[in-house]
């Protein structure tokens, strides 16, 4: 039997696509004609016409450009050179390059899902995904008992009956501090702790996936199979929430008797009872998000909801018993269904 | 182990067939573990090194105003040589010196090269696992966390790209004609000089240089030379790498 002798391959070899095309500005520099906008950050992206510039590349050498985010001027030239590899943004005469993926960087107003990791004695510290931990000050949460009252000295001694380490939260970006650490606020009855539900998380921003900012984060979906509803709430800092969702008591009555019915139980650790179908529906919801981020698509109500749609389909299709899990054939035909669409 | 090296000059083909500047095939993949900030895994031939990035984050406390504390932030890197990667299996203690004096030497070239002024009392974690030994580890290491960092996105002045230049002839051999070699494997770094070198992108800015070997120092110049030549070579490789990926996203986003 003759031998044959193969070449030594390496394990994996990426798709050789050719990349000359993008290649050809070695030293000219980036054209920064053509369209990127002036699109807030990290909102979804439509067009793939942009320019990629990777670190050390020089985006342009015209001193009329300044310098933004993602880039830095070499010293004693005029030339702004990318720092990270990203897409060349233009705001008027800023120049930045967004990164293709990046770790979160906090902004006033985002909507964040946090984990404490540390109890101070007027303030907590929160995971939410940063380069660096965000507080959570006591003045700035809802105390029990009734309208909006000052703090007393017994709510910094009974600090860890509101939040306590590991305990999760959904707030907002109050303000930010100068080394980039945000301050975050539960003042109003959308935030607060978290419970009845899981936590998954995602890649911030980039990789192509992830969750991007968009008009509603926080919604509720009508599952099938009786499973009730279901709260999504989808944090900018790429931590998810799933949970059941719980009617407020009263919740048609006016808003300082809503601030009244703060009491203990919005603090409350303990897990209502969750039905098998609605843990069945919060995992099917969580496996949709997953295979989401996987193919690299964004994390918005529309796709989630389109997701989950398809992800009903798919298992009707399925003889015998509903299964939320996506994996194998399953997650397949799902991402099938979804790139028909 | 003597290195048969006479045969190199009938050929000028060294031991695995290469000339005397070609380097081995170097391939990457970035992106390829999920949890981590940035990832990355490369092979420069037969070495072969997986890199994760965790960072930049807040750091555990070290005392006070220790170095975690300060206005920068610090770089940590952790070494990881797997038991199976070598020839002989070799137990390594915690605190072995030449894994200690590999962390120090990318650490401070990644803290230099890095815009570590931008996360303030923050740690940027390079966790380096080394699968398969081949020579060229230093280089393959600081290759691989060039990349990942990349794929984290954290700011950096330029890649830092880094291959091994060696000499045909051994020290003692005294031999004024000896060739230089670039990108040595494990073979020819036991039996010949060799040094790291690191540049900063395509510039000729040395970032890192190591030499651990004697060499005349008459042929110091020309292996620095073509070390240096090699860095320009594995920077184009590595801004493939980190172009195509960028390609796909920038497609698949648009969907």
């Amino acid at each position: 039997m003759a031998i044959t002798i193969l070449p030594p391959a390496p394990a994996y070899l990426e798709p050789q696509d050719d990349i000359s095309s993008d290649d050809s500005d070695v030293d000219g520099g980036v054209d920064l004609e053509g369209d990127s906008g002036m699109r807030p950050s990290k909102r979804a992206r439509h067009s793939s016409d942009q320019e990629l510039v990777t670190p050390g590349e020089i985006v342009t050498d015209d001193p009329q450009w300044m310098r933004g985010h993602g880039t830095y001027v070499a010293p004693s030239t005029t030339e702004i050179v990318a720092t990270v590899a990203g897409t060349v943004q233009r705001t008027n005469k800023l120049l930045s390059v967004r990164p293709l993926r990046a770790r979160y960087t906090p902004e006033i107003g985002d909507l964040v899902v946090g984990r404490i990791v540390e109890v101070q004695s007027k303030r907590w510290r929160v995971d939410v995904g940063a380069p660096v931990l965000a507080s959570l000050p006591l003045s700035a949460i809802n105390l029990p008992g009734g309208i909006l009252r000052k703090r007393t000295e017994t709510d910094e001694l009974q600090i860890r009956t509101f939040f306590s380490e590991g305990d999760l939260l959904v707030a907002e970006v109050q303000s930010l501090y100068a080394d980039g650490s945000a301050s975050l606020h539960t003042r109003s009855l959308k935030y607060g702790k978290l419970r009845n539900g899981v936590f998954m998380s995602v890649s911030g921003t980039g990789g192509g996936g992830g969750v991007v900012r968009s008009r509603r984060q926080v919604w509720t979906i009508d599952t099938v199979h009786g499973g009730g509803k279901v709260d999504v709430i989808l944090g900018v800092n790429g931590y998810i929430w799933i949970s059941k969702h719980i009617e407020v008591v009263g919740g048609d009555t006016a808003i300082t008797r809503i601030e009244e019915s703060v009491s203990s139980t919005v603090y409350s650790s303990q897990n209502d009872e969750i039905a098998p179908e609605t843990r069945r529906e919060i995992s099917r919801i969580r496996g949709v998000i997953e295979i989401l981020v996987q193919e690299g698509l964004r994390v918005d109500e529309d796709m989630v909801m389109k997701g989950y749609e398809a992800a009903v389909e798919v298992d009707s299709e399925n003889q015998g018993e509903s299964n939320a899990y996506l994996g194998g054939e399953a997650g397949k035909s799902l991402i099938r269904l979804l790139s028909a669409t | 182990m003597p290195l048969d090296t006479s045969t190199y000059s009938l050929a000028l083909l060294r031991l695995d067939g290469r000339r005397w500047n070609e380097l081995r095939r170097l391939t990457a993949q970035i992106s390829t573990q999920a949890a981590a900030d940035g990832s990355s895994y490369l092979e420069m031939g037969n070495t072969k090194v997986i890199c994760t990035v965790t960072g930049p984050a807040e750091g555990k406390r070290t005392g006070g105003a220790g170095t975690g504390g300060g206005n920068e932030a610090e770089v940590r890197v952790e070494i990881g040589i797997a038991g199976f990667s070598g020839v002989d299996r070799k137990r390594r203690g915690r605190n072995d010196k030449r894994i200690s004096e590999m962390q120090t030497t990318i650490s401070n070239t990644f803290a230099s090269s890095l815009f570590t002024h931008l996360y303030p009392h923050s740690t940027i974690n390079i966790n380096i696992h080394i699968l398969s030994q081949d020579g060229s580890l230093l280089a393959a290491c600081l290759n691989a966390s060039t990349l990942a960092l990349i794929d984290a996105g954290i700011p950096m002045r330029n890649y830092i790209c880094a291959c091994t230049a060696g000499s045909t002839s051994s020290h003692s051999a005294n031999d004024e004609a000896a060739d230089p070699l670039l990108d040595l494997n494990n073979l020819e770094e036991q039996e010949l000089p060799f040094l790291t070198v690191a540049t900063v992108g395509e510039s000729d800015e040395v970032a890192v240089l190591v030499l651990e070997t004697r060499v005349q120092m008459g042929r110091l110049e020309g292996m620095l030379a073509v070390g240096v030549d090699g860095c320009k070579q594995v920077r184009e490789i590595l801004d493939g790498v980190v172009r195509r990926r960028g390609k796909r996203i920038l497609e698949s986003a648009a969907v």
